[in-house]
């Protein structure tokens, strides 16, 4: 039970693109009680909720490394490439990314607007 | 090219491995059980992410498989090389890495195993396989964040999709303001899972959350603890009665009624919540109203105390206004469009006058539904029926409709089913067939059952309903109210839109009440009112229900309760009510328990009465199915159904202890639904507690076994029970089957049986409630109390029917005289209120009566006739019992049959006794008679087998508060008055051979039996023939009471037994005092005598020692009719009086 304490919520993490909240136990590059595993970016995280496995974590989300919005990971909300990129900001500066990323940020946009995505 | 700022590939050692590689690079194969296994070593270690040999370790080598397939595909298109953009402005998006890789879009990283020293088995590995590894690896990792945040995203959408999601900051608000907030919304629109969570997120930690059902407290809590993401934590916790996930960091906690009730008697301000939510207050349980009442005096106490009601939408102004205008924020549920199709059944020609029901309007719907929609279009079918009668005979028609169109499979559920056969229904049927599901009303709240389209409603539901004069309950049945109505209809929109077959009429509809009754109604309250005392309650006639129950079920519990002894005269609670409050179980049942320490039989009394607390465990099929009732009959007992209970629990336990035997399939052998006797046994550990907390029995030690080796062993064991335990936890629940055609179900029961077993077995090894038992008991304590019961003597066999006998008390019944010469079904009983009773089906003397018939073929009565009319006999005997449960037929349920005259004499209230002539019960109905050449030994024998004072307990102790425990154990103590096995034996041994009658009395004969409430008020002073104490009238029965059991002279038949013809000489076996006595004076004497050892007769204690010579203390009030004057005669005297007018 040692570790009870550091899974503990330390707030809500709510993301500023679709108001998905959830609370968070850690933010940082380290999730607690992994050794081998490091994370690219300060990831808000949360204990895997679906598993018993204590050591499990879920990152919720990040800032943009454009414009530091907080926001969720959510394929609707931000993709990652190196950074964190919030879509508004990739949309903006498509043209900075790599066709493959090009070709991934359309797709997002037809499958959204495909009603049985949609909340 | 490494991505940025990860640590892979830093390793120095690459370049000594590397020719390695050039060596044997055609032999390397990811399959070989070599590779992965030195991979996993590298990878996979004790502390890593994954794991060796978990689950999760199998499941990243399929993963792994898919994912390489994947990539030669992928090589195999050529490379193209983008330019890349030219550099950017924005700083973020300048260093962006000018050629794509999957990789970059990847937020982790796995360090290297060079990186974690572990030198030895990465040597061996080729560092491009290593990076491959690595690549894969990412990759699964990935995959299982973008697996896992879904499942949160779909989880707070659907969250936030839920009517009430709307309404979320309107209740904080109205609860900020008010004290009391009414939610009403119906099935479905989330307030049970929702508003617990929006008070955890509003910042209170002290919520509790009631509900009616236990199975509903586990549920909601694991539920609303894998939606507020903390399922593994312990924010969220459940208390039921035998299980809590409650700690100190627990913020909401569901729990029943029943256990916040227990909580308020102990600590009645509440202190420990902030917030209650009472759930489902709609449903009207005796529990749920009490504790409205209860919160209503409590509010003004305690103004800091929030409480939300919740309800479905019926009746909402009745709570509002009770808590004076409380606020309701009403909620609409979620529900598609259903059409109504009122189809009352055609006048049939009537079908031989039968009760069974007609199934046929049922076959119609499903005809009806068959010839409608087209079998793709889904949607099962939910039959609302009003009980397990009517269920087995629409499922039989219906199986042969299903079999004939395959389309169809049938299910019942029904609370008597087993766990087992009620999760069918939640299962699946095959492409093509739909469920049709035939239930009580229990599919109407309690059980939720997604796909259902279509509803069919019978329009009927059996009940409990109460009858206080009779103290009998009924089971009948009656049309449903609109309410019900409504709650079965709105099944079948819960999915999409739906149909509902009403069979009746849209103006019987009307017709019906608008809602249900209350369960205060319809069921007895004793144990209500015993609660209501303890906890300081007041009068409960006065007390504010939300609508009050009857005056006179409340007059019968009070009354009830006092001839208990659990009230005294005014009403207070007794020391003995008290502690019988705090049993949760029966009056009658905790009278056992009490008795049972008391003389040294808590043990097998303990199992007895937890057995008579809990459902029956023999399942439904068990008793149509011949095999199962084969494999039980060595089991059953022909001293009575407890007895049977005591034997199954006791050889369970056996089997249990065994190591090698299977319990599950054990009882399912037998019929028995195992899942009772675990509740069995943990009611008994309860029981065994709360009387160990009133020093009424001695605390028990755990054995511990001596060595270090065999505690270590038991540490060990325990160890791996809790590793069991959790496993089993952090597995996933029960998945759902797919339902197979009803052929194959019917095929053979027992095969479906043996395929069960097979299937549970290798599924799922791990008999979970088998490892709980064994985590909470203490096994071999249980093993020892069941084997000792094993080998209870004649003499301990005999106490504990006493013991049963005076805690059912007065619940016995006299065998109709005719029976002997009946069919089995056709024995008849009589009771005290009921005349013509019948055995439950169930009972084990329902298939030989004969047992309780009494065969003396030397018995000189009534000449030649074959009836036990006036028969004498020594082998009379009575039942007693559990419960009288009126059906079709008034039932007398778990029986015991006991010796008539030993019980008459011995533990029940009776009237008169001398002369051979006993009045039992407490309106004296049943009458007993012992052949006169035999009344000197029945004299001389009566003295000895009485059983002392504390037996009847009544008005007996002063005390039973914790510290004064002792005192209340040493009151009750049998072996203050001598009493232990050895006066079982004098009562056993008793009588054995003294022929007497039983009858019960007539409603005449008892009008007639009492001279009345007399004139003559004042108590004669009668010094020496009841010992010092003043005598009192008997206000309606006429006499003096002696003791709360003895009533003298109240017989109107008395006067006559006391002539002189009936003295006799005797010599008193204390003072060898020889004279001729009546038997009047015999027992004055016998009361008196200083050389009589104290405790041998009611009274004795405060017996004057005055010696017989005051014989004159016989006389009594005498009325001469023809002189018209009082006096005070011995009966002499009057004799040599009415000599005078001769
Ligand atoms: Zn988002
Ligand atoms: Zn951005």
């Amino acid at each position: 039970m040692a570790s009870e304490a550091e899974r503990r919520p330390q707030g809500m993490f709510e993301c500023q693109l679709c108001a998905l909240s959830a609370p968070y136990s850690y933010v940082g590059q380290k999730p607690p009680d992994t050794r081998s595993v490091v994370l690219l970016e300060e990831s808000y995280i949360l204990k895997d909720p679906f598993t018993a496995d204590r050591d499990k974590f879920l990152v919720l989300g990040s800032r943009c490394s454009v414009c530091s919005r907080l926001v969720c990971v959510g394929p609707e909300c931000s993709l990652f490439y190196s950074k964190r990129f919030c879509l508004p900001c990739v949309r903006e500066n498509i043209a900075a990314f790599p066709q493959e990323i090009r070709q991934d940020v359309e797709k997002r946009k037809a499958l959204a607007k495909m009603p049985h995505v949609k909340p | 090219m490494p991505p940025p700022r990860t640590r892979e590939g830093r390793g120095h050692r690459d370049h000594h491995r590397a020719p390695h590689e050039e060596e044997t690079p055609e032999r390397w194969d990811w399959n070989h059980p070599e590779t992965r296994r030195l991979l996993e070593d590298t990878f996979f270690r004790d502390e890593e992410y994954i794991r060796q040999g978990s689950e999760e370790c199998q499941k990243f080598w399929a993963f792994f498989e898919r994912f390489q397939r994947f990539q030669n595909l992928k090589t195999a298109r050529k490379e193209e090389q983008d330019p890349g953009p030219p550099k950017h402005s924005i700083p973020a998006l300048a260093d962006l890495p000018r050629t794509y890789d999957p990789r970059y879009r990847i937020n982790l990283s796995v360090l290297g195993p060079d990186t974690r020293g572990s030198r030895e088995p990465g040597r061996r590995l080729p560092p491009e396989r290593v990076a491959e590894f690595r690549r894969a690896l990412l990759h699964y990792l990935d995959f299982g964040q973008k697996q896992a945040f879904g499942r949160l995203a779909k989880l707070q959408r659907e969250r936030a999709a839920l009517p009430i999601a709307q309404y979320g900051k309107r209740i904080l608000q109205t609860l900020k303001e008010h004290q009391v907030v009414v939610v009403a919304g119906d099935t479905g629109c989330g307030k049970s899972t929702q508003v617990p969570q929006y008070l955890l997120a509003a910042g209170f930690s002290h919520v509790a959350c009631t509900q009616p059902r236990r199975i509903a407290c586990i549920s909601l809590a694991k539920r609303v603890g894998f939606e507020s993401l903390s399922q593994y934590g312990s924010q969220v916790g459940y208390q039921i009665r035998f299980e809590s996930t409650r700690s100190a960091a627990t913020k909401i906690v569901f729990l029943t009624v029943g256990l916040l009730l227990r909580q308020i008697q102990r600590e009645p301000s509440l202190p420990q919540y902030q917030v209650l939510i009472v759930d489902e207050v709609h449903e009207r349980h005796l529990h749920n109203d009490f504790l409205l009442g209860v919160l209503r005096r409590l509010l003004p106490q305690r103004p800091d105390l929030k409480v939300v009601l919740m309800s479905a939408t019926i009746n909402i102004a009745l709570f509002s206004s009770y808590f004076g205008g409380a606020p309701v924020v009403q909620v609409p549920g979620r529900l598609f469009p259903i059409t109504i199709v009122y189809q009352p059944p055609e006048v049939e020609p009537a079908t031989a006058k039968s009760e069974k029901l007609d199934p046929r309007p049922f076959l119609r719907v499903l005809e009806a539904i068959d010839n409608k929609y087209p079998p793709e279009e889904r949607g099962d079918l939910l039959v609302f029926l009003s009980g397990m009668a009517e269920i087995s005979a629409v499922l039989e028609a219906a199986q042969t409709y299903a079999s004939h169109t395959q389309r169809w499979v049938v299910l019942p559920l029904h609370s008597t089913l087993s766990v087992a056969d009620q999760d069918k229904v939640f299962d699946v049927a095959p492409p093509g067939v739909r469920k049709c599901i035939l239930s009580t009303n229990i599919a109407e709240t309690s059980v939720t059952i997604d796909g259902i389209r279509f509803v069919v409603d019978s329009g009927k539901v059996k009940e409990m309903s109460y009858d206080p004069q009779a103290k009998l309950q009924r089971l009948q049945e009656f049309w449903i109210s609109q309410a019900s109505a409504e709650q079965r209809k709105g099944r079948a929109g819960r999915t999409g839109p739906g149909v509902c077959f009403r069979l009746y009429a849209e103006s019987d509809y009307d017709a019906f009440a608008p809602y249900p009754v209350p369960e205060i109604r319809r069921v007895a309250l004793d144990a209500l009112v015993l609660q209501m005392k303890s906890m300081s309650l007041g009068d409960p006639r006065a007390f504010p229900f939300i609508e009050p129950p009857p005056p006179a079920s409340l007059e019968t519990a009070i009354l009830y309760l006092r001839d208990q002894g659990a009230l005294d005269g005014t009403e207070a609670l007794t020391p003995i009510g008290s502690l019988l409050a705090q049993l949760p179980v029966d009056v009658v049942i905790g009278k056992m328990l009490v008795l049972g320490s008391t003389f040294h039989l808590a043990e097998p009394v303990l199992t007895i009465a937890a057995a008579l607390s809990v459902q029956s465990p023999f399942t439904r099929s068990a008793q149509s199915n011949p095999e199962c009732a084969a494999a039980r009959r060595p089991l059953e007992s022909d001293q009575g159904d407890p007895f049977t209970l005591f034997n199954i629990f006791n050889t369970w336990v056996q089997v249990k202890s065994e190591r090698s035997r299977n319990s599950r399939k054990w009882c399912r052998r037998r019929g028995i639904e195992e899942h009772r006797l675990y509740e069995m046994a943990n009611l008994r550990r309860q029981f065994k507690d709360l009387l160990e907390d009133h020093v009424l029995l001695a605390g028990t030690e755990a054995p511990r076994p001596g060595d270090s080796y065999s505690r270590l062993q038991q540490r060990r064991e325990r160890q791996a029970l809790y590793q069991l335990k959790r496993q089993h936890e952090e597995g996933a629940g029960r998945r759902r089957k797919v339902l197979r055609l009803q052929e194959e179900q019917d095929g053979a029961s027992s095969d479906e049986d043996r395929g069960a077993t097979a299937d549970q077995d290798s599924c799922d090894s791990v008999d979970i409630q088998d490892v709980k038992f064994k985590l909470r008991h203490n096994l071999e304590q249980l093993q020892a109390a069941a084997s000792s019961a094993q080998d209870l003597s004649r003499d301990q066999m005999a106490l504990l029917k006493l013991v049963l006998g005076r805690g059912l008390y007065p619940q016995l019944a006299v065998p109709d005289p005719f029976n002997s010469g009946c069919k089995d079904s056709d024995q008849i009983f009589h009771t005290q209120t009921k005349q013509g009773t019948v055995l439950h089906p169930t009972c084990v003397f329902a298939g030989s009566p004969e047992v309780l018939h009494t065969q003396e073929p030397e018995s000189r009565a009534s000449d030649g006739s074959r009836d036990d009319k006036d028969k004498m006999s020594s082998k009379h005997q009575l039942l007693t019992f559990v419960s009288l449960l009126e059906t079709n037929k008034p039932y007398l349920v778990n029986c015991v049959r006991v010796p008539a005259l030993q019980h008459s004499n011995n533990v029940y209230d009776r009237d008169f006794e001398e002369l051979g002539h006993v009045i039992v019960g407490p309106e004296g109905y049943t009458e007993l008679k012992v052949q006169d050449d035999f009344l000197e030994e029945w004299r001389d024998l009566r003295t000895k087998g009485r059983v002392p004072k504390g037996w009847r307990w009544k008005g007996q102790i002063q005390t039973s508060n914790r510290e004064q425990g002792r005192g209340l154990q040493e009151q009750l103590d049998p072996g203050a008055d001598g009493v232990s096995e050895s006066t079982s034996h004098h009562i056993l041994s008793l009588f054995p051979q003294v022929p007497y009658s039983l009858r019960r009395l007539t409603g005449l004969e008892v009008q007639n039996l009492y001279v009345g409430p007399q004139t003559i008020t004042a108590a004669p002073s009668l010094p020496g023939l009841f010992g010092s104490s003043t005598l009192s009238p008997h206000p309606s029965k006429g006499g003096y009471t002696v003791t709360d059991f003895l009533t003298y002279n109240c017989l109107t038949s008395d006067t006559d037994l006391y002539s002189d013809c009936l003295r006799t000489f005797w010599t008193c076996p204390h003072c060898d005092l020889h004279m001729p006595f009546t038997p009047l004076e015999r027992i004055t004497h016998e009361n008196t005598c200083p050389n009589a050892p104290q405790g041998g007769s009611p009274g004795a204690e405060e017996a004057d020692p005055e010696p017989l010579q005051k014989a004159s203390a016989l006389q009594r009030p005498y009325h001469c009719e023809t002189c018209q004057k009082d006096f005070m005669f011995t009966p002499t005297e009057v004799l040599r009086h009415r000599k005078q007018h001769v």
